[in-house]
């Protein structure tokens, strides 16, 4: 059997008194999967303050699996090289419980990747069983007053559900899963498309599955006030060229990189976090968050929607908003695929 | 690297061999949605990579294969880096400020300099801040405080395993206690330690990552090269030494013409060696050992040169 190993180094002794000279507490992160390619991306601008700001200690609590600890002690060694003053101590462990031990917040990474000639069922059932034993954990050990969780292990929205339903006494508004990447993808081509920057274009939004059936939205968006389907003033290349394009821009990464995006996921945890801790500035984001049956999603289950976050960390879905027919159609083909992925393994679930 | 708000181009250059990987790089740089990213510009051609940059960072270079001598290594690399000095002369804008990171990074930084006559010597460099950094999060380890209230650790010489790591100029920040301060030596309180333990362990550091990983260190050179840049263009703060290497002007007894890491201060983009640091015979040694190196190297690279 495993030993729980782990190795933690604190500046301090007693790191929940520690207090720096700017006044803030450390806050503990914990990100699952730490040593693989999104992790090594993520770990670093986490520790230079790119999520939480240049006045927020952080403290990473890393798990792996047993045969990753050597490349997260590798990993460790190179974040020490580092001299982050920001960094207050680094946890490697491959126990849950110690990963999520008062965790303010757990960037769920790691997941069981797609095999040869599995199934897609199997791959369900598979991360069933690691995102189930994770909720369990966070139950357990977590901050729950603070805790949030971002899902980026795919399916993130099952998985999200799968952790969360597993955690009874976390509020399930605590989780989220990953759409924010898909809608950076869509700001850069909507930016490339209308030759504006990608900070000119609101109310953009992703619906739904963070997979081939998501729904990139241009309907309400705008920049400057005027209209982005006047802009771009064509309609068969938003249906055929831009959805499409958001929708498979995975795919199209793994075939010029050879490797799944790492850099950009990374880059989109990080937004999703730090505009969850601190506000949008009334803008829209996408996160996929706990349904009570907005704009007809299932309760419960886990869905992007475009969301304005206020600047006490509190999300709100942007209501209100009228679907045309051929919206409705893709919100429906999304929902259905959440469904059909929650049905799959429901058995599974407490 | 440089600030909130300094909005940026990256002109990124890879060999032919690269060019589908480096496209998808580009497609990840777009899918990050900066605000401060401009434009890209991706290219296998030189010129096109280094029209008009106000900053260059060379960090590809040739690595050494199995059996390749040290010779094979400089020689390789000789070439690369004649190409990009002439380049560097020929495109860049007249202030370019250039990073050389890819090894041997302080014979390769001298190669450019040599071919980029035009350019001020002052505005090539070499990293160490690895090194630095290094050293810095030994030394907080090694004394048990927080990494930012180590200052002034100092590394000297060549980006290679005869760098010297020297602590004789540094202080720890609020310790023993809060607003007082102690220099390293009598922190650490362990003259033995620190000269047989720490200088190698900071010297083989590589060595030691790449054992753990089974790759080198990226995400920490890199963070390096980040600090190194910034602290170059935006300053240093006030009492800050960092360590760059440069071209040596004869200070310390330095010969003239080298790429040598020093102590420096940084204010307005210009660097200044920090001047009148006394040096034990324990480092000076050492220091030799390192000038004679370099000198070795340098010879070696002038030879392809010509």
């Amino acid at each position: 059997m495993n030993m729980n190993r782990y190795l933690v180094r604190n500046f301090s002794s007693a790191s929940n008194l520690f207090v720096n000279a700017k006044g803030k507490q450390p806050v503990r992160i914990a990100v699952t999967g730490a040593s693989g390619q999104i992790g090594y991306q993520l770990l670093f601008r986490i520790a230079s303050g790119s999520m939480l700001g240049p006045d927020q200690p952080v403290i990473l609590q890393c798990l792996e699996l047993p045969q990753a600890m050597n490349a997260l002690k590798g990993v460790s060694m190179e974040l020490d090289d580092c001299a982050f003053p920001l960094l207050k101590g680094i946890v490697q462990t491959d126990d849950p419980n110690r990963a999520f031990a008062g965790a303010d917040y757990a960037l769920l990474v790691g997941a069981r990747p797609r095999s040869k000639g599995m199934e897609r069922g199997d791959l369900l059932k598979a991360n069933a069983e690691i995102f189930s034993v994770q909720g369990k954990a966070l139950d357990k050990n977590a901050n729950k007053d603070t805790l949030r969780v971002l899902v980026v292990g795919n399916p993130a929205n099952t998985n999200a559900l799968i952790a969360a339903r597993n955690a009874p006494s976390i509020d399930p508004k605590r989780f989220s899963a990953m759409t924010r990447l898909d809608h950076n993808r869509g700001l850069a081509q909507l930016a490339e498309k209308t030759g504006s920057s990608v900070t000119d274009i609101e109310k953009f939004c992703i619906w739904g599955n963070h997979s081939a059936t998501q729904y990139p939205d241009i309907n309400f968006g705008s920049i400057n006030g005027k209209s982005l389907t006047s802009i771009i003033n064509d309609d068969e290349w938003v249906k055929k060229n831009f959805i499409p394009t958001v929708q498979q821009r995975g795919a199209a990464i793994i075939a010029a990189r050879g490797l799944s995006s790492a850099a950009s996921a990374a880059s989109a945890a990080i937004d999703h976090m730090r505009d969850w801790t601190y506000g949008t500035n009334g803008q829209w984001t996408s996160m996929a968050i706990y349904s009570e049956g907005e704009y007809g999603a299932d309760k419960g289950l886990y869905f992007s929607y475009p969301v304005i976050v206020s600047p006490n960390g509190k999300y709100e879905i942007v209501k209100g908003l009228q679907l045309d027919q051929f919206s409705k159609e893709r919100f429906e083909k999304t929902r259905a695929e959440l469904v059909e992925e929650m049905t799959a393994i429901k058995e599974l679930l407490p | 690297m440089f600030g909130p708000h300094q909005k940026i181009i990256l002109h990124l250059l890879d060999i032919p061999k690269m060019a589908d990987a480096l496209k998808g790089v580009v497609m990840e740089l777009q899918d990050s949605s900066y605000p401060l990213l401009d434009s890209v510009v991706a290219t296998t051609d030189v010129q096109t990579a280094f029209l008009h940059i106000n900053v260059a960072i060379l960090v590809g270079a040739f690595p050494r294969g199995p059996g390749m001598q040290r010779k094979d290594l400089l020689k390789v690399n000789v070439s690369i880096f004649k190409e990009q000095g002439e380049a560097l002369n020929k495109y860049a804008s007249r202030d370019v400020k250039v990073l050389v990171v890819g090894n041997p990074a302080n014979t390769n930084a001298l190669t450019a300099l040599t071919k980029a006559s035009d350019l001020p010597t002052a505005n090539f460099s070499a990293l160490t801040r690895l090194d630095q950094n290094r050293a810095q999060s030994m030394i907080s380890e090694k004394v048990g405080v927080s990494v930012e209230n180590v200052n002034n650790v100092i590394i000297w010489g060549n980006h290679s395993l005869t760098q010297v790591p020297d602590v004789n100029h540094g202080y720890i920040s609020n310790y023993p206690q809060r607003d007082l301060v102690s220099p390293i030596k009598s922190a650490v309180e362990d003259e033995k330690w620190l000269n047989e333990q720490f200088i190698p362990l900071v010297q083989n550091r590589g060595a030691a990552v790449i054992a753990a990983r089974k790759l080198s260190s990226a995400a920490s050179a890199a963070n390096a090269i980040v600090g190194h840049m910034r602290d170059w263009l935006l300053g240093t703060r006030d009492g800050e030494v960092v360590s760059m290497a440069v071209y040596s002007d004869g200070s310390y007894n330095i010969p003239k013409g080298l790429i040598f890491s020093f102590p420096v201060t940084c204010r307005q983009g210009q660097w200044s060696i920090v001047q009148d640091l006394k040096i034990s015979p324990f480092i000076q040694a050492k220091l030799e050992l390192t000038t004679k190196e370099l000198e070795e190297e340098k010879q070696v690279a002038l030879s392809f040169l010509n």
